[in-house]
């Protein structure tokens, strides 16, 4: 600091002081204590002398900082259309930067709102894939009800368990210096049908081992949270829930205490309420229901009371808290020998021996990785996208700055030469350009509350339960401020080093200044600016190409005018076989609907086929021949008339086709060409080996795309009927004449009438259902649209202004050409030619910039190579085009300039 | 040393008055100034020492002197202050002033 170092040349001074006035007191013939002593006396009080001087210069130093910021105030005032305009571009630019950010932040960075939360450790293995060389499944891992991901060098990586593992590492706590003080396990109940009161909805469940709620040291809002005694085999059922639900539902944590409700038709008792911020362990999923773990025997069925004895099926999540003054790698390294033993014993051949998962620690305290490793690339993505734009916007500020500095070099000047220190007056200009920023910083957050609200909707698109709890905290906030103050500097220094360049006598008797150095930076500045604006076009241009790619995929089935929703009977209390009737009996009140043509029920929809869990498992046979890549569709009556597939032979399912019946299914165009040849399917046998169940094909529909747009699609599919398999969860699709959401009304009616505790869930577009699957393509088309526009405008207002300016500036050169006889087309030419040279050195650094840069995206990117040259020849085509706008309204008035005003000026 | 030299209460504002003269004729490090302004008085001024240098800030601060870091005659690090452009307009004003206050008070004293 400054002052700091006035302040010890200060002392310096003063002892020097000190030091002489001794010696000639000394020498006056005083000793040299006395002399020391009375050098002091007659100085007075050191410390006082330095007080008063430091306060000299605080003084000092706000009344200019005052100075400065009404100078400022009405610097800005006098230039409110450029002021305006800095303070739009920076709010922008800056709202933009906090409002991904904040994403950021509550994504990728912040903590579970937990007590402690560094000392929670998250339970994963890993091991090399599970296939081997013939792509044969040889692991331990027989079975998994969760997700793996990739991890270094190769490997899988995932957080179930099975329950032995579970049990063999909570016993190390109960040996002598533990290295956990708690160890928890839990796994995603998914949707259960709540029923309270008569009212019956969708919630999202966790199931929680007794020392879930004590590990993660949460205390209930009300009531009491789950212990080890409620979770055992024959407890009491008794729930948790969120403080939403018992607002909503009970009017107040208090009031639920004790309560009792339907979990699947299931009796449960409610015991507590988790407080407002919690919200389990993975920011992803906020449960409603917190449920002991062992009552998914009650609510899944028998197969759940067998999870618990097979060790070869993975399916519980663990997390551990660290003993105080126990680390991660300690911890691994006493807990992964112990696994690693148990699960040794799992093995049951020398392939399964040979590719054990090992136990690895992970970082707990911001909960799982989900969120994380879903969002953090394409938030790094945006992120560098709205800081590209942040770049652009200083540059073209700075530039403007620039520019109106060389009209107020004579001001400048002035002030130089009457005293005014050189520094000083940089000072008073960065105080402007700060002041400018701080401003457009303020106005900025106003910009990202929006911004991550709609940024939020657009994330969440379609995701019913979609919890991210982005907020503009503190944190950002200070960020943000941050921000704005180096932006400000950033812009401001270029032009306050500028303007106070000491050749004050030649700024003084030329008026309009500008030396050649200046134009430079100026050049630079436009140029960098265009550059970058390619590179955000290109990548606009990249996913606005992924998208339209994603669009023309061929579906082969109705996209539009069809409503989709989803009913689960068996947890709404239904019990075989009138589950079938139920839902055979539903679809005909359903097609009475007026206004809907045609009504179908299906597993799942079409697009997301083949993530619901298949109806049947295991191999399909057509006499001796495998059937190999084909996908099973159970589908109800009516499907290919609803989804508007063209029966090609035969019949589709009808409602003829019952649970007695002879079983059948009808197959696509590709699975009867590939198996039948050019022979009529119709009346011959596909066989499901495991299910032992031989299926009559009774047609042959068009193909169609079974699953999503990106993962390949298979056309060979097998429909098979629902009323024959009845499965448990399924999807309603009702072809409507006119808009389909206006429809959801009469669905909840004819489904209240059928059965009044049946909670209707997913109700949507056929539409939306797809675009829902290409949420992230969407989300990135359009906000690195809106991107590139901002960017564009943004340099065009650049380009525009430092050629206006440069045009004002050589007005008497321009003049005298005229004068000499230049045409006014050799004018205009003479500025275009200019803007065209500063943008193709833009696109000389951008297009090798843009294609490194989009091998970045190359992931996010459909059926389009990152430097797709369609798209980068349209980015180049667009960008000269708003460059030769730019610059043809100055060039025009270039060529206006009458000579002899500008000769007279000058 | 015999009698006690004055303080330089009299005349509030008159120290900074002093040490631009002294500086408009060398330039000088504290002490030398504060040396100066005494011998030139013939010890009939004295001030009080501490204050010069809150004094020398405020005119530094003023850019009216400039300090730079330099050797004293016995050869020890100092701050050597000069008096710049500003100062000597400074001062000049100062001088003026001072002369008419003088010439009142004088005046005042001899209409008896």
């Amino acid at each position: 600091m400054v002052s700091a170092r006035r302040s010890e040349a200060l002392g310096e001074e003063m002892e020097l002081h000190l030091a002489e006035k001794a010696a000639d007191l000394e020498a006056d013939g005083m000793t040299a204590d006395r002399a020391r002593a009375e050098a002091r006396r007659r100085f007075g009080n050191v410390g006082l002398k330095h007080e008063e001087s430091r306060e000299i210069w605080m003084t000092r130093f706000f009344s200019e900082l005052g100075q400065d910021v009404r100078y400022g105030g009405r610097t800005m005032a006098a230039n409110k259309a450029f002021s305006a305009l800095a303070i739009l571009t920076l709010a922008l630019g800056i709202g933009a930067n906090t409002a991904i950010y904040s994403l950021m932040e509550s994504i990728l960075l912040r903590s579970l709102p937990v007590a402690e939360p560094e000392s929670l450790v998250v339970l994963n293995w890993r091991s090399q894939p599970p296939q081997n060389a013939s792509k044969q499944w040889v692991h331990v891992v027989h079975g998994v009800q969760g997700i793996f991901w990739p991890g270094d060098k190769g490997t899988l990586v995932s957080g179930m368990f099975p329950y032995g593992a579970f049990e063999t590492l909570g016993e190390t706590l109960r040996e002598d210096n533990p290295v956990f003080s708690a160890l928890f396990g839990y796994f995603n109940g998914r949707n259960k049908t709540l029923a309270i009161r008569g009212q019956a909805t969708s919630v999202g469940a966790e199931y929680v081992t007794g020392e879930y709620f004590r590990g993660l040291a949460a205390s209930p809002a009300a009531g009491r949270l789950i212990s080890s005694e409620d979770d055992h085999p024959g407890a009491a059922p008794v729930a948790v829930i969120s403080f939403a639900t018992s607002q909503n539902r009970f009017g107040g944590p208090p009031n639920a205490i004790g309560q009792s409700i339907l979990v699947d038709n299931v009796p449960f008792t409610v015991i507590g309420v988790v407080p407002p911020e919690f919200f389990g362990v993975d920011p992803a999923a906020a449960p409603d229901l917190y449920l002991p773990l062992h009552t998914n025997v009650l609510l899944d069925g028998a197969r759940a009371a067998r999870l618990y004895s097979d060790g070869n099926f993975y399916w519980i999540e663990m997390m551990g808290r660290l003993r105080p003054g126990v680390s991660m790698a300690q911890a691994q390294a006493a807990l992964a020998p112990r696994f690693h033993q148990w699960v040794g014993a799992t093995a049951s051949t020398e392939g399964e021996r040979a590719n054990l998962p090992a136990l690895m620690l992970n970082p707990g305290s911001e909960g799982l990785g989900s969120l994380r490793r879903q969002y953090s690339k394409p938030l790094y993505v945006l992120l560098a996208m709205v800081g590209l734009i942040l770049v652009i916007t200083c540059a073209n500020i700075a530039n403007l700055l620039l520019a109106r500095a060389a009209a107020r070099r004579r001001e400048m000047a002035v002030r130089l030469s009457l005293g005014a220190g050189r520094l000083r007056i940089v000072r008073q200009l960065l105080t402007e350009s700060v002041m400018l920023a701080s401003l457009g910083g303020a106005f900025g957050v106003l910009f990202a509350i929006w911004g991550v609200r709609s940024l939020t909707f657009l994330l969440s698109h379609g995701q019913e339960n979609f919890t991210l709890h982005a907020e503009l905290n503190w944190k950002v906030l200070a960020v943000t401020a941050a921000l704005s103050v180096v932006c400000g500097l950033l812009l401001g220094l270029a032009p306050a080093l500028q303007s106070t360049r000491p050749d004050v006598m030649h700024a003084l008797k030329n008026g309009r200044g500008g030396v050649p150095h200046h134009r430079h930076v100026q050049h630079v500045l436009v140029v960098a600016q265009i550059a970058i604006s390619f590179l955000i076009l290109v990548a606009a241009g990249l996913f606005v190409r992924t998208l339209g790619k994603l669009h023309s995929v061929q579906l082969g089935y109705a996209r539009e005018n069809i409503l989709l929703f989803s009913l689960n009977a068996r947890q709404a209390g239904h019990r075989d076989p009138e589950i079938t009737t139920f839902y055979t009996e539903l679809r005909k009140r359903l097609e009475s609907i007026p206004g809907v043509s045609s009504a179908t029920l299906s597993q799942s929809s079409i697009i997301s086929a083949g993530h619901a869990g298949k109806a049947y498992r295991g191999t399909m046979k057509i006499g001796a021949v495998t059937v190999e890549g084909a996908g099973v569709m159970v589908a109800g009556p009516r499907f290919l008339t609803t989804m508007q597939i063209p029966i090609l032979t035969g019949r589709e399912i009808e409602d003829r086709d019952q649970a007695g019946s002879m079983p059948v299914a009808v197959i696509s165009e590709r699975l009867a060409r590939t198996y039948f040849g050019n022979d009529s399917p119709v009346g011959r046998r596909i066989t499901f080996v495991d299910e032992k169940l031989d299926l009559e094909i009774v047609g042959v529909s068009a193909n169609l795309r079974y699953g999503g747009l990106k993962d390949g699609g298979s056309s060979m599919i097998v429909f098979t009927a629902a009323s024959q398999s009845s499965p448990d969860l399924v999807t309603y699709a009702l072809r409507t004449a006119g808009d389909p959401l206006s429809y959801v009304r009469s669905v909840h009616e004819v489904v209240r009438s059928a059965d009044s505790r049946m909670p209707v869930t997913n109700v949507v577009t056929q539409a939306a259902e797809i675009d829902r699957t290409i949420n992230r393509e969407l989300t990135f088309a359009k906000l690195c649209t809106g991107f590139a526009v901002l960017a564009l405008l943004i340099a065009w207002v650049g380009l525009y202004g430092t050629m206006s300016y440069n045009v004002a500036r050589q007005a008497g050169e321009i003049g005298i050409r005229m004068a000499l006889g230049a045409q006014r087309d050799a004018v205009v030419w003479m500025v275009l030619r200019r803007v065209l040279i500063l943008a193709a050195m833009g696109l000389a650094i951008g297009v090798p910039a843009a294609l490194s840069a989009s091998q970045l995206v190359k992931s996010f990117l459909f059926e389009t190579q990152p430097n797709d040259p369609g798209t980068l020849a349209l980015a180049g085509v667009v960008l000269l085009s708003a460059a030769i706008l730019a610059g043809y309204a100055p060039a025009r008035r270039a060529s206006r300039i009458d000579p002899l005003a500008a000769l007279r000026n000058e | 040393m015999g009698r006690k030299p004055q303080k330089n209460d009299s005349l509030p504002g008159s120290l900074d008055m002093l040490i631009l003269r002294t500086l408009s004729r060398r330039d000088l490090h504290g002490y030398g100034i504060l040396q100066f302004i005494q011998q030139s008085s013939d010890n009939e001024l004295l001030v009080e020492e501490g204050s010069l240098y809150p004094a020398l800030q405020r005119l530094e601060l003023n850019d009216w002197i400039e300090g730079v870091w330099g050797v004293t005659s016995n050869n020890r690090r100092a701050r050597i202050y000069k008096i710049t452009a500003a100062g000597r307009k400074r001062l000049a004003v100062e001088t003026r002033k001072y002369a008419k206050l003088t010439l009142a008070i004088a005046r005042v004293m001899g209409a008896e």
